[in-house]
């Protein structure tokens, strides 16, 4: 795709173009640091990770920053989700990118630094918080379009979806092998690659709650039901059945 | 369990064709040389980046897929195996394979080549992050699509993703047209 950019430029008229073609991976697997966006670090779904010492900590941060001083991050790294997004900053340049090394190093693969001095950051109207701080780290994925919370889906699973919408249906594609284990007792079951041929076994007017042993059948299902107009919901999370008895874990 | 990642493979692999890749590929470059009868018209082909070969157990593995979908995959070798000296551990390469028996055999290897438009030249990391260092009048593009960018970037990169090229690249790019630019994405594979 940045070949093609680049050729564009070329064409209109930039003189001195080239292309890093190894990209963003080969940058940090050399050690080289990456950054967030601003609007990232102040927005996104990320867990901010402030690496100077506590009394710095508290005396100003960026908001919503949980304090890891550098030298305990050893030790937190396995309280940091793996699928966050982590967006760390101290003030030594050097230790911030220690610490993405670290990180980088332990398999997280999605880490950058904030941009620019943290003394301009922290300068900013608004744009820091003082006292004690947290130490814990709260990541919630964001659900995708579609995708249900375990609560929700046990809702479903004891029939109460909504008011509006009684008697949702329970929906699991695993394969005819998976599900001679066990299902959801009031489960329709339905393997996914017999799904196009057999939706019209499933009703357009009730709610349509899906499930595999992942999640990653249900949301191809999903956006299958959904183009033919079903009410379509799924769930992403482990679970396994032994008979009737079905335990799902996110 | 095992049937159930059985089934998955397909669509993992799928899935991981539909990542963002960089470079679109040339692969009809070093043919010529190849004797016409080891070509095969639609031979199975594993492109990715080579992680080992092994002389003694005549094995090649390529990893093929990015990210969380990568997957390494095992191909044998054997004489009549050609551009073994492109399967070489950390290069792009595609490999042509057939079955025989249980086995899948490398037919044909070929480094996997990126092609530049006329007047583009590639930059390589390090003389990229010396420009970098030395902060050099340089404007850095990232290409990929702007949530990308967003989690992390080159320092001082600009979000141009490419499908918004037409229509952004004027008002971000910069007036000087002798100005170095460097695009950049998600890498060759």
């Amino acid at each position: 795709m940045s070949p093609k950019a680049a050729g564009l430029a070329k064409k209109s008229g930039y003189t001195n173009v080239k292309v890093y073609l190894e990209g963003e991976p080969a940058w940090a697997k050399a050690g080289l640091p990456t950054y967030a966006s601003n609007d990232f670090v102040n927005k996104g779904n990320i867990v901010l990770i402030d690496l100077r010492s506590t009394a710095k900590a508290e005396a100003a941060r960026l908001p919503r920053a949980v304090s890891v001083p550098y030298e305990t991050l050893d030790d937190r790294m396995e309280d940091i989700p793996r699928k966050a997004p982590v967006v760390l900053y101290s003030d030594k340049e050097k230790e911030a990118i220690a610490a993405l090394g670290d990180m980088r190093f332990e398999g997280f693969k999605k880490v950058s630094l904030v941009y620019g001095s943290l003394d301009n950051w922290l300068k900013a109207d608004g744009m820091h918080e003082s006292g004690p701080v947290t130490t814990e780290i709260s990541w919630k994925r964001k659900l995708g379009p579609g995708e249900v919370t375990v609560a929700d889906f046990e809702k479903a699973l004891s029939g109460m979806a909504s008011f509006h919408s009684p008697n949702p249906v329970i929906l699991d594609v695993r394969t005819n092998d998976e599900t001679k284990s066990g299902k959801f007792k009031n489960a329709v079951t339905i393997p996914l690659d017999e799904l196009s041929a057999r939706m019209n076994e499933l009703p357009k007017d009730r709610k349509i709650y899906i499930h595999c042993s992942t999640g990653a059948r249900a949301e191809m299902a999903h956006k299958e039901l959904q183009k033919s107009g079903f009410d379509s919901f799924f769930l992403v999370a482990d679970v396994e059945c032994k008979g009737n008895d079905c335990e799902i874990e996110e | 369990m095992k049937t159930n990642l059985k089934k998955l493979l397909p669509l993992a692999i799928m899935l991981s064709m539909l990542t963002w890749g960089c470079a679109q590929t040339q692969t009809g470059q070093d043919t010529a040389s190849k004797p016409a009868t080891e070509m095969k018209q639609q031979a199975p082909t594993y492109t990715g980046k080579i992680i080992g070969k092994s002389n003694k157990a005549k094995t090649i593995s390529i990893e093929v897929g990015k990210g969380d979908q990568a997957k390494t995959m095992m191909v044998k070798f054997d004489d009549k195996t050609t551009g073994l000296e492109f399967a070489a551990p950390g290069e792009a390469a595609i490999i042509n394979w057939e079955e025989r028996g249980d086995d899948k055999f490398a037919t044909v290897i070929k480094p996997k080549l990126a092609s530049l438009p006329e007047g583009v030249s590639e930059i390589k990391t390090d003389e990229l992050s010396n420009l970098v260092k030395s902060s050099a009048d340089i404007m850095i593009i990232d290409s990929r699509p702007a949530s990308r960018y967003a989690q992390a970037h080159l320092p001082g990169a600009v979000s141009i993703p490419a499908e918004d090229m037409k229509t952004k690249a004027a008002e971000t790019l910069p007036k000087e047209k002798d100005k170095l630019l460097v695009f950049y994405c998600g890498g060759p594979t």
